[in-house]
């Protein structure tokens, strides 16, 4: 058995708005196969983190690398040269946001097969085909040319999660996905993110959702305040964390989840 | 008052033909116009959203100029001061005047980067209005600058700015009765011409107005079935 390759890695990243030091130098790495949640207060980086990975936030210092790509930007600008490399990143990852964010003007199955088209140039007949199992994955086949409009929150989400899925990722990222849905709708994205951790898709999910990132994830890592506090498996942060910070932070999210 | 109706018709004594020459060139200029108007006026807004300082302050220049400056100014200096431009241009060639510039381009060129200042407003406001989160989208699957405009950016914004671009259109063909001061015979001309040929002030006057009233009126036709149409998908929660 071949020990899985490291799917991304994350050095010594550094992001600071104006005078706000947000992330203070982030080390984390994804193996394939791995389901990394990160968790933390609001304002603590987690979901700046998420979005320095495919430079939608470009970090002042560090490393990011996804497969054979890898970045080092400095100063919170790329090069034209570099956004390049940015853009073949990207084109290896998904990202599904927590306001889904679907292309209002196109239908459903139009959203999912817009990558494979415009940015993959792949085959329209082959991009509409894996589309349409992706969403009879999702559990929307019969809404493939409804507007996103239309569709509930929850229904969009699993629609961009189908688009994340288009681009053939090799990994996905999740930046609070359902935390703009109503309760009744958390469940229904929840089971599709479940479904593609049992594929073994690699993924890293942003979530306030503590119960879930307790089943789901391989690996959970709390931030605090830009730095990584406590990070291990959810046996280990959630039952019996070194941090009194992550405990403190626990146990006020349980308590409030009771 | 008993206006004679045949005046306006075809016949021998009618000024029916002429007339609808006429409004065929009002048409003529305000397209040739308002197209100009558009491609400058997109030239104008993207050096406002996208470009640098310098180009920046360029283009906010030339919008507060051309906004605040009399239309029919503009018509004159086209007109006049081109013809003066072209002729020292000529001379200093070397070549034998006479120079001149014809009313339809100096018209169209006037009309054209005044709606050029005003398309640009419009065009800027609709792409401000493009929810920033579908435009992440769109560069985080990893599309370039070219395609997200491409793809996400125009077809949004264009929803927003056909509203907008009806009102331009609308004032480009009333602006265009201005180029009559260069002789060109369009509508505006022609009926003038006619009323004071015949006398009937009234009858062709109000002629006038029926003409530009059938041109607005059909386009605004047009303009609304094309917001019918790019409204598809946007039907709940508005745009």
């Amino acid at each position: 058995m071949t020990l899985p390759s490291t799917a991304l890695s994350i050095a010594g990243l550094r992001k600071s708005f104006g005078s706000n030091e947000v992330l203070r130098g982030i080390d984390l790495v994804a193996k394939d196969g791995d389901v990394i949640s990160l968790i933390g207060a609001s304002g603590s980086g987690k979901s700046t983190l998420l979005r320095c990975i495919p430079m939608l936030e470009i970090p002042d210092a560090g490393t990011v690398s996804v497969g054979e790509d890898s970045l080092s930007p400095t100063g919170g600008r790329l090069s034209r040269a570099q956004l390049a490399v940015a853009r073949q990143m990207r084109g290896h990852l998904g990202f599904v946001f927590q306001n889904f964010n679907l292309w209002p003007h196109r239908t459903v199955l139009q959203n999912v097969i817009e990558a494979p088209l415009f940015v993959q140039n792949r085959p329209r007949a082959e991009a509409v085909d894996e589309a349409t199992a992706l969403l009879e994955k999702v559990g929307l086949s019969e809404k493939r040319d409804a507007w996103p409009a239309h569709l509930s929150g929850g229904q969009q989400q699993r629609v961009a999660i189908a688009r994340a899925l288009a681009q053939r990722p090799r990994a996905i990222l999740f930046d609070e996905p359902t935390s703009a849905l109503d309760p009744e709708l958390v469940g229904e994205v929840l089971k599709v993110i479940r479904a593609l951790a049992a594929e073994g898709r690699t993924m890293l999910i942003v979530t306030h959702e503590m119960g879930f990132a307790r089943e789901v994830s391989s690996q959970v890592v709390f931030l605090h305040q830009g730095l990584i506090e406590e990070a291990g498996t959810p046996g280990q942060v959630f039952g019996n964390p070194a941090s009194e910070r992550c405990r403190a932070f626990l146990s006020g999210h349980f308590d409030r989840n009771r | 008052m008993q206006a004679d109706l045949t005046l306006l018709g075809f016949g021998p004594d009618g000024w029916g033909l002429a007339l609808a020459r006429a409004g065929l060139m009002t048409l003529y200029v305000s397209v040739a116009a308002f197209l100009s108007g558009l491609a400058f006026g997109t030239l104008i807004a993207w050096a406002r959203v996208a470009g640098n300082w310098p180009l920046r302050k360029l283009a906010e220049a030339y919008a507060t100029v051309f906004r605040g400056v009399p239309d029919i100014l503009v018509i004159y200096l086209f007109y006049f001061g081109g013809r003066q431009v072209v002729t020292a241009i000529g001379t200093a060639l070397g070549l034998s005047g006479p120079f001149d510039i014809s009313g339809f381009l100096a018209g169209v060129l006037a009309i054209g980067l005044v709606s050029a200042a005003n398309q640009s407003e419009v065009l800027r406001g609709a792409y401000q209005a493009v929810p920033r989160g579908t435009i992440e989208a769109g560069r985080v699957v990893g599309m370039t600058r070219l395609v997200l405009f491409r793809r996400v950016i125009a077809p949004q914004a264009l929803v927003t700015a056909i509203p907008g671009m009806g009102n331009q259109w609308q004032s480009v063909i009333k602006e265009s009765a201005l180029v009559s001061v260069t002789g060109l015979v369009e509508t505006m001309r022609q009926v003038a011409v006619a009323a004071g040929t015949t006398q009937e002030h009234f009858l062709f006057y109000a002629a006038g107005a029926i003409i530009y009233l059938i041109i607005t009126t059909l386009s605004d036709h047009v303009f609304r079935l094309a917001e019918r149409r790019s409204l598809r998908g946007h039907e709940q929660g508005g745009i």
